[in-house]
């Protein structure tokens, strides 16, 4: 019945903004315990690799540093996308990866914005501020056509799917080491067809958040 | 045992008792609530002890998250410098006295290790630790390696993240002992891990030694849940095994805890001593107490005992007076009435004991016991002693009665008392009264005497009765006759005896006559052994045949010689014989002793008539005739060569038994002779039934033969009588010549005395006949 209730709402927010003559993907995400999981990143490739897409004109993308946090949590990238980084705070943020797609490290006064920073090789690339433990922000490097993120209410949307076979995965910063499925097949017979998945992840919790609510005082 | 101490052990026995059941009452409750605190405290400190390990590891975790956010740290663990890594860990643990650091990857495997081991572990084997971390910090007790360890997991972040470091933390004897040092833990705590096999093996005790694991865990892989009581190295504990948070990859971790219930007792053992020490004044107050208390019952009912033996010997003067009321007081009352009694009723059987019913004068015993006190008292001064009889009384006793015989004395008694005045009257017997006159010589004592034969001379008249009753006396005088009461007493009776046969019938006691004085009393006794001893001797005296002028008899007569009164004739000690049954046996002797001197005298051929004296008594052995047969046979005596000789009075008014053993005699052929003839009741009727051959005239005519012509006449007309009736005649006591001569004319046939020879003994009669003039061989036929 869960299931049944889930598969209405997924055609009561996906038929109205569906344009005509595409087939959309909404994907609900949860976590284990059915709770909505927000930030995590559908991507949708076809399976046949020859169907490659041109690729898009490369965008900077800023990655804001306000009241200590990074703005957004995570941001897609496509290949040879640069990124700059922001403070808007009045501390000094130290943001650095150690990631293998991408190493940097930045210290940035208040107000102060880093240089552009392509990033050519595909991959998560963690960020975070050596000065403020709890911030943290993934730069998502992808060459997948369809790409979204999932919003508060759990669900991603994607639309203009051609009729053919795909893999859709699903990931997410807090994902747990090892576990949980986060591919799945879809199939677009029509191109008017609106589809629904679902994945259920397994996910640590909020980094950004302090581990223990009783130390949150400082 | 005396009451005293039943009493006083009585009471210590209790209090004791009393003492020991509180005693083990209030230890038995005492340490059931020792050991329910210890459980309690136990159940507290099993929880605390997990606390405090949660607390230890919030620090350690703290401590390992600060280290984690070391940004080199994490660079180098970003870039996977593993040796950078290792030396990095290994000073942090230090930091955080970890025994060991691992770095973790997010696959479980273990990328750094500060501890070298070989093999190289590849995987973290407490994987529910490293799952548990990748959210949050995890920590748990693990046993490794048979080693028990704290080990946090702490994820890192750089700044996803990217592994996570693993702090591992010794849990030993140290670790123990700090915690102890804070009070968190109790004095024994041990911690125990299941080995591989399922058993239990200590890994660290906090204090050395006490074997609590080893016991409470001992073979089995179950352990109690609740506090146990168990005794362990000689101490008892109350004992809780808790188990402790583990990773679920590691083998169960048991802390076992300890309470001590010795230690938890101490402070009460000071109690106990102080206890004893109470119990020990308590145990001595309460004997002293029960000693005092005894005493105080006791005491009086000993005095009241020494009383009751007292009265027993008895003093009946009243019991001490005994200050206490109740039992004791009427004991004491009831023993003083008690000794009143007796002594009322001594009294009285005293007074009727020493005094006569019928005539209400002392008894003898009373009355000799007065006179004893006087004479003691005026000692020196005399006395006389008046025995009065009443001969007649008791033939008039058995011809009228006693009852008459009472009034009868009590009327003497009366009449007694009138002349007697202060003297003391006693009634000395049935029919004998006693005076004591004090300070009175023997003068007073016959005047006195015959004024009582005079008033008991009246008859007693009674009715138409008039009573003649043959009063005597005998008079004992002091200190003439005796210095004791019983001594007085006796001779008074003796001389009233001899009163008594006397045509005067008062008498005054003569020690010559009196046949009781003591000597012959011994000389009885004497008498038995004289025979045994041989101190007796036959001496013959001759017997001259006046018709042939040839001795041809003899009379045998017996000697004594005492060994310190030296020869005593037989007159004195023949009556003795006779009267204390030994003449029998003096009569066998000296038969014996004749029959062998005439068998003696035959050999030499020198042939006697042997006279021998029978007493009056031996004629009542009817086996004399029998024995003197056998005697004449052993000897080869001839029965002619005896004579028998008896006195009149001994064959007087004998039975027929006496009579009968004469003829016997005589019928063996023996003769027999009348001694002593012509001074007692001779009867020649009663002579004619007795089978006598010889007549003996007593000496006392012979003696004034010489002078006398009627004593002549008597013995001629005795011997003429004699011969008529065809008996043989002899003289005793010749004692001249004119005598003998005499004797010769009137034709009698033996003479005998002094003038001839007196008596003799064997040897000296043999030298006597060899001068003799009368000396014949073998004249006897």
């Amino acid at each position: 019945m869960r299931w049944f209730r889930f598969a209405t709402a997924v055609v009561y927010i996906c038929a109205p903004s569906a344009p005509a003559g595409a087939a959309g993907l909404g994907v609900r995400i949860s976590d284990t315990r059915g709770n909505a999981v927000s930030d995590a990143v559908i991507t949708v490739a076809p399976q046949a690799a020859g169907s490659v897409q041109p690729a898009p004109t490369p965008a900077t993308r800023v990655i804001d540093q306000k009241n200590e946090t990074f703005i957004p949590y995570i941001e897609v990238f496509r290949p040879g996308d640069k990124v700059v980084f922001h403070n808007s705070d009045n501390t000094r943020h130290h943001a650095y990866s150690f990631a293998p797609a991408r190493q940097f490290e930045f210290v940035l006064a208040p107000g102060e914005s880093s240089t552009a920073l392509q990033l050519d090789k595909l991959g998560v690339i963690a960020v975070g501020c050596n000065i403020h433990d709890q911030m943290i922000t993934y730069l998502y490097v992808t060459d997948a056509p369809h790409v979204a993120r999932s919003g508060e209410d759990g669900i991603a949307q994607l639309s203009n799917l051609a009729k053919g076979e795909y893999d859709v995965r699903a990931w997410h910063p807090q994902l747990r080491p090892g576990a949980g499925v986060d591919s799945q097949r879809l199939t677009i017979a029509d191109a008017t067809e609106l589809k629904g998945l679902t994945f259920t992840l397994s996910l640590l919790p909020d980094p950004r958040l302090p581990p223990d609510r009783e130390r949150a005082g400082y | 045992m005396s009451f005293r101490l039943r009493l006083a052990v009585f009471l210590v026995a209790s209090l004791a008792i009393l003492q020991s059941v509180t005693a083990v009452l209030v230890y038995e409750v005492t340490r059931r609530q020792v050991v329910a605190e210890g459980k309690r405290q136990l159940a507290i400190a099993g929880t605390t002890f997990a606390r405090r390990l949660d607390d230890v590891s919030a620090r350690v975790s703290d401590n390992v998250q600060v280290l984690t956010l070391d940004f080199a740290l994490r660079s180098a663990i970003a870039q996977r410098d593993r040796d950078t890594v290792r030396s990095a860990l290994r000073n942090h643990g230090r930091r955080i006295g970890a025994a060991r650091m691992l770095l973790i990857g997010l696959d479980g495997t273990i990328d750094a290790d500060t501890q070298e081991v070989s093999p190289p572990e590849r995987k973290f084997p407490f994987t529910d630790l490293v799952e548990g971390a990748l959210e949050k910090p995890t920590a748990a007790l693990v046993a490794w390696d048979d080693q028990v360890f704290w080990i946090v997991v702490v994820p890192v972040h750089a700044p996803a993240l990217i592994g996570l470091i693993a702090a591992s933390i010794p849990v030993d004897e140290v670790f123990l002992q700090r915690e102890q040092e804070q009070s968190v833990l109790p004095k024994t705590t041990e911690l125990a891990l299941q080995n591989s096999n399922g058993n239990w093996v200590v890994v660290a005790r906090a204090n050395a030694g006490s074997g609590l694991a080893g016991q409470l865990l001992a073979e089995k892989p179950e352990y109690p849940e609740k506090p146990a009581l168990i005794e362990a190295a000689g101490r008892e504990y109350v004992a809780l095994a808790t188990p402790l948070h583990t990773s679920r990859e590691s083998r169960p971790i048991v802390a076992v805890l300890g309470y001590s219930l010795d230690e938890a007792l101490q402070p009460y053992r000071s109690v106990a001593v102080t206890w004893a020490v109470l119990l020990a004044f308590g145990l001595v107050a309460g004997l002293l107490g029960s000693v005092l208390i005894a005493r105080g019952v006791s005491r009086p009912i000993e005095a009241l005992a020494a009383t009751a033996r007292r009265i027993a010997s008895g003093d009946y003067r009243p019991a001490p007076p005994i200050a206490q009321a109740g039992e004791v007081g009427e004991l004491a009352a009831a023993l003083t009435n008690m000794a009143e009694a007796i002594s009322e009723r001594e009294e009285h059987i005293r007074f009727q004991n020493a005094h006569d019913n019928a005539t209400g004068l002392m008894t003898r015993v009373a009355a000799e016991a007065a006179i004893q006190q006087m004479i003691d008292v005026e000692s020196g001064s005399g006395g006389s002693l008046l025995m009065v009889a009443l001969a007649r009384l008791p033939e008039i006793t058995k011809t009228l009665g006693h009852a008459i015989s009472d009034r009868l004395m009590r009327d003497a008694a009366t009449r007694i008392r009138g002349p007697a005045g202060a003297a003391l009257v006693a009634r000395a017997s049935d029919s004998e009264f006693l005076v004591w006159m004090r300070q009175a010589g023997q003068g007073d004592a016959i005047a006195l005497s015959f004024r009582l034969l005079d008033v008991l001379g009246e008859p007693y008249r009674e009715a138409d009765l008039a009573i003649d009753v043959a009063p005597a006396v005998g008079i004992a005088l002091h200190p003439l006759h005796g210095t004791q009461a019983s001594a007085l007493l006796q001779r008074a009776e003796v001389a009233l005896f001899a009163a008594l046969g006397a045509d005067e019938p008062v008498a005054v006691y003569d020690p010559g006559a009196d046949p009781h004085r003591p000597e012959r009393l011994s000389l009885m006794s004497e008498l038995r052994e004289a025979i045994d001893r041989r101190q007796l001797q036959m001496h013959y005296q001759p017997k001259l045949n006046l018709a042939t002028g040839a001795i041809d008899g003899v009379e045998g007569l017996v000697r004594w010689q005492h060994p310190k009164l030296g020869l005593i004739g037989p007159d004195m000690f023949i009556p003795l014989a006779e009267e204390t049954g030994n003449i029998r046996r003096l009569t066998r002797w000296v038969l014996a002793t004749c029959i062998a001197q005439a068998h003696a005298w035959d050999l030499r051929n020198r042939r006697f008539r042997f006279a021998i004296n029978l007493s009056a008594r031996d004629l009542d052995d009817p086996d004399l005739p029998h024995r003197v047969g056998e005697l004449l046979a052993i000897h080869a005596v001839t029965p002619r060569q005896i004579l028998l000789e008896i006195t009149e009075s001994a064959v007087m008014g004998k039975p027929d038994a006496a009579i009968r053993v004469l003829r016997q005699l005589a019928d063996l052929g023996i003769d027999l002779a009348i001694d002593d003839f012509g001074v007692g009741q001779s009867s020649f009727a009663y002579l004619r039934r007795l089978p006598v051959r010889e007549l003996k005239i007593d000496k006392s005519f012979l003696l004034r033969l010489a002078m006398g012509a009627e004593d002549r006449t008597i013995v001629r007309s005795i011997v003429e009588l004699g011969h008529r009736l065809g008996y043989r005649v002899t003289a005793e006591g010749v004692t001249d010549q004119t005598s003998l001569d005499y004797l010769g004319e009137i034709g009698c046939d033996h003479a005998q005395g002094f003038f001839i020879s007196r008596a003799l003994p064997p040897d000296a009669f043999d030298a006597f006949l060899a001068a003799s003039p009368w000396h014949r061989e073998n004249l006897l036929t």
